[in-house]
């Protein structure tokens, strides 16, 4: 029987979208087969998220410790080498996230399992794993095959696959004991620490303005600002734009920053990568204007123009003026 | 090579300065920076402490000169400013868009970290000799904003259009240019500068021009006065166009009544004394009015382009002497503020925008309003 | 504090159209610029500033052909005391990168580990994190802070939506370093020139006792352009046409 294991992320009491992305994605590639999917949910005092897992998992396998309540990869490479090592899964899928980056090179180097990180695409011929992933910033797939094993690990990009719907149909819960004996010092969980918002809040703009380092300088910013107050909006960005210290973090469109829902997105010298473009999936109409006509983002934008920025925006800008 | 402020009094020749200010009075951002031309000097003489080369207002200096041009006892300020901005270069102490700037342009060749393959895409409908691959008497050397920015391309395609029609063997350097340095050198990065002398200089040889021809007063400036090795004549295109016209190889048909003024760039006018070449362009167009603005000359006011100011941000603050510049030349009637420099046209025209005079004033380049008239 | 810092030379392909090689096996390069990958580059930079406050050395290792001594040159512009080239194997994995750096690095004294999180070309992420394991250290992704007392680092990771976690790990450790941790410095090209004339060892595989290759855990079989899939409506005309377009869409869709 073919077993796919699913490792559920959570945080601060909260399952994360990408665990039913996962399990998504495993229901639907175990269809028809025989074959078992499985959430693996490690933590403590988690029952309710058990129970909420269990609408959309035909299984849940809980580990609970103390030492698991926040993520540390050194105990959950503990218990999942366990884990793995007694039920020999045929795949065990993670996020690629802020904890799967963390967890799962280490725990492949371990178990001497092969794994292919934030993939886009899985599929099997015979036992051999086939696995997609995007590369060169979204412009180029690469398509690898892992070497034939019992076990495969992979992380899969979030944002990229339908999540998983909750049934009234519930799964079953197995608890099992944890096998973490001793406590570690190497590296400890102190707390979490929450941007602090200074200015607006971009997650409630009905529009948004973002730039991203297409926009080649900071002397750039006022004119875009005047646009968005023009229609009404807020300037948000994409990453380098926070890393070159244009713009605060708390203006930041993406997985590591706001995620964003608003009616038009229009975005200015933002190439597309896939951290960006997850974050902002929700808007009802996104706009991309980009020189580079192969820039990613206008597979996800509705309207296009390429062009140069400054061909577009002094012009927009004169017009939209007093729309508000 | 280490650079030792402590030698610059010595280097820059510094002693002979006799503090009379004449540098302060004629600086075009005395009022729009903390810096302080003669103070500065003033102050190296006893430079023991370096913090004194942090000041941010060793980056307002925009270059242009006019301090050095017009100082009774020949000190050379603009090379002390340049000394203390390799100094800072050296120890990676560069405003964050400077760093940008010369990092691209020793990855990309141009400071906008375009990709070289796009330096002629400018020129993908034109029909233009590739040097290296064909060959021809002139070099039309490019330069980087008429490469890459959208607004100076037009330049660009202007004198192609002119040069065709005056029957001139010219090519460009295509893929091949390289930035020719003047602007990476005045942000202070001489070694970086100098690799591209010598690359710009060996590739020039190599395709055996005879004489070259700039768009940017600061490419002229650089092939003229900074490239030892390079012993062919170098023209700004303003002096090549006032010949084609002179002798009848490109002729001058179509244009309306039009009040015109004109910016002196920097580069060209006080600091290589090309004065009258664009004026005679000028005044030879059919329709055109030409008034001169008070300040012209080797008295134009700087429009902060140079120097590296296109990559700069902050260090000054107050109205942009761009803004006075459209100002000026809108109070003197004018319907087009005339330039022959692609900083100088950006500078300006974003002037015109955020003064609110765009219905009232345009600025064209020289070459534009040329091409236009033919 | 001994660090080692281990950098990729990368082609920047942002700007760049890409084509694919004939054999399908990786895009064609010979158009391209390299250089240093930009996490790497805030980690050599981080390690700098690290060995400043703290005293000790800097060693950046790459495991890449002969032109990535260009890359090695430009970390010790950026003040790394010493530089280590090992040869590239003809094939690889992020795996066989790291086990190839943990050979090497079994033999140095060293009290902290830095790579970027990822590199900018095939962006797998695991080089760094699977070295700590191979080397026995604890580690932590996605650094975006380094403070270190009493033989401990306090280290600020970041997380998804804004949110980070402080961890604390016992040294020696590894981290991978996220951009924007720091403020990049110049560097001069005559730092550059200069860091020319510093050392650079050089290491072939056999040197290392590397005689046959293992099999790889992931293999590439080719490379490809994504599916077109949907596209933007893409606005044709003059700068004012299109803007006028664009102006009736956004009234429209602003309600």
């Amino acid at each position: 029987m073919t077993e796919i294991f699913v490792l559920v992320e959570h945080r601060q009491g909260k399952i994360r979208e990408v665990t039913y992305e996962l399990l998504g994605w495993g229901e639907r590639w175990i269809g028809q087969q025989e074959g078992r999917l499985t959430a693996l949910l490690l933590g403590y005092g988690v029952k309710e998220l058990a129970e909420e897992l269990s609408m959309r998992a035909p299984r849940v396998l809980v580990v609970e410790d103390e030492r698991l309540k926040d993520f540390n990869s050194i105990y959950y490479q503990r218990v999942l080498s366990s884990l793995l090592s007694r039920y020999q899964p045929l795949l065990l899928l993670m996020g690629h996230t802020a904890y799967g980056m963390e967890l799962a090179p280490s725990l492949s180097v371990e178990l001497d399992l092969p794994l292919a990180t934030d993939c886009i695409d899985l599929s099997f011929e015979g036992r051999q794993l086939k696995a997609l992933r995007s590369i060169y910033g979204g412009k180029i797939n690469a398509h690898v095959t892992l070497k034939e094993s019992k076990t495969y690990m992979i992380t899969l990009r979030p944002g990229i696959f339908p999540p998983k719907m909750p049934e009234e149909k519930k799964g079953t819960i197995v608890i099992e004991p944890s096998p973490i004996q001793e406590t570690t010092e190497r590296k400890r969980f102190l707390e979490y620490i929450e941007a602090p918002l200074t200015g607006e809040d971009i997650s409630q703009a009905e529009i948004l303005v973002s730039v991203g380092q297409g926009i080649g300088g900071p002397e750039h910013l006022p004119m875009f600002e005047e646009l968005a107050k023009s229609l009404g909006g807020m300037i948000s960005c994409s990453r380098p734009v926070v890393d070159r210290n244009w713009l605060p973090k708390e203006r930041q469109v993406g997985i590591s920053g706001k995620t964003v829902k608003p009616k038009i997105y229009i975005a200015v010298g933002i190439s597309g990568a896939f951290q960006h473009v997850t974050a902002i999936k929700g808007s009802d109409t996104i706009i991309a204007i980009n020189k580079d006509p192969r820039a990613p983002i206008f597979g996800v934008a509705d309207y296009g123009i390429v062009d140069d920025f400054q061909n577009v925006i002094p012009l927009l800008k004169e017009k939209v003026k007093g729309m508000k | 090579m280490k650079i030792d402020p402590k030698t610059f009094v010595k280097d820059y020749n510094l002693l002979v300065c006799i503090q009379c200010g004449t540098c302060t009075g004629g600086c075009p951002v005395k009022f729009r920076s903390p810096l302080n031309m003669r103070r500065l000097v003033r102050q190296t003489h006893f430079a023991s402490d370096p913090s004194l080369f942090k000041k941010p207002e060793w980056w307002a200096c925009t270059t242009c000169s006019t301090c050095s041009l017009r100082c009774p006892a020949g000190v050379k300020n603009v090379e002390l400013i340049l000394g203390v901005r390799n100094y800072l270069a050296n120890q990676g102490e560069v405003p964050s868009t400077i760093r940008e700037a010369l990092e691209n342009t020793l990855l990309h060749g141009n400071p906008w970290g375009r990709f070289r393959d796009r330096r002629i895409d400018w020129a993908k409908d034109l029909d233009i000799k590739i040097l290296g691959e064909e060959t021809a008497e002139i070099l039309f050397f490019v330069g980087c904003a008429p490469s890459y920015d959208p607004r100076v391309q037009n330049i660009s395609i202007s004198l192609v259009k002119i040069f065709s029609m005056a029957g001139l063997d010219f090519g460009i350097l295509g893929k091949k240019e390289s930035c020719c340095g003047n602007e990476i050198r005045r942000m202070g990065e001489q070694a970086l500068f100098r690799k591209l002398l010598r690359d710009n200089t060996n590739l020039i040889k190599k395709i055996g021009v005879k004489r070259i021809i700039t768009i940017s007063p600061h490419c002229y400036n650089a092939f003229k006065n900074e490239y030892p090795e390079l012993t062919i004549p170098v023209y700004h295109y303003t002096q090549v166009l006032v010949d084609l016209i002179e002798t009848g190889k490109i002729e001058m048909r179509n244009g309306s009544e039009t009040p015109v003024t004109y910016q002196d760039p920097c580069f060209l006018g006080k600091q290589n004394g090309v004065f009258e070449e664009p004026r005679k362009i000028l005044s030879s167009l059919p329709g055109v009015t030409f008034t001169e603005m008070e300040r012209s000359r080797e008295r134009s006011l700087c429009c902060e382009g140079g120097g590296g100011r296109m990559w700069t941000e902050g260090f000054t603050e107050g109205i942009r002497n761009a803004e006075i510049r459209v100002r000026e030349a809108n109070r003197l009637g004018a319907k087009v503020l005339a330039t022959s420099c692609p900083f100088c046209l950006l500078t300006l025209e974003d002037a015109v925008k955020t003064s609110g005079l765009s219905d009232q004033i345009v600025v064209k380049d020289i070459a534009e309003l040329v091409a236009d008239s033919l | 504090m001994n660090i080692i810092v281990c950098v990729k030379r990368v082609p920047k392909t942002a700007e760049a159209d890409l084509f694919i090689e004939k054999d399908g096996k990786d895009i064609k390069k010979d158009h391209l610029v390299f250089a240093l990958n930009d996490w790497d580059s805030y980690a050599v930079r981080e390690a700098v500033l690290i060995k400043e406050r703290y005293g000790g050395e800097v060693m950046a290792i790459t495991v890449g052909p002969e032109d990535s001594k260009e890359v090695l040159t430009r970390c010790l512009a950026m003040g790394a005391d010493r530089a280590l080239r090992i040869e590239e194997p003809p094939c690889f994995d992020a795996l066989l990168i790291a086990k190839i750096l943990a050979r090497v690095i079994q033999g140095q004294p060293f009290d902290l580990i830095l790579t970027g999180v990822q590199t900018e070309d095939d962006g797998w992420g695991q080089v760094g994190v699977s070295l700590a394991q191979l080397l026995g250290i604890p580690h932590a992704s996605i650094v975006n802070r380094i403070e270190i007392e009493n033989g401990k680092a306090r280290v600020k990771r970041e997380l998804e939506g804004g949110l980070e976690e402080l961890l604390e790990v016992r040294l020696p450790a590894l981290f991978t370093i996220q951009t924007g941790i720091n403020e990049p410095k110049y560097v001069s090209l005559a730092a550059i020139l200069e860091a020319e004339e510093k050392e650079m060892k050089e290491v072939g595989l056999e040197e290392l006792g590397w005689t046959s290759m293992e099999s790889l855990y992931a293999t590439l079989d080719q490379v490809s352009f994504p599916p077109a899939g949907k596209m933007a409506e893409i606005l044709k005309g003059s700068p004012e046409e299109i803007v006028n377009q664009l102006t009736e869409i956004i009234k429209k869709k602003k309600g």
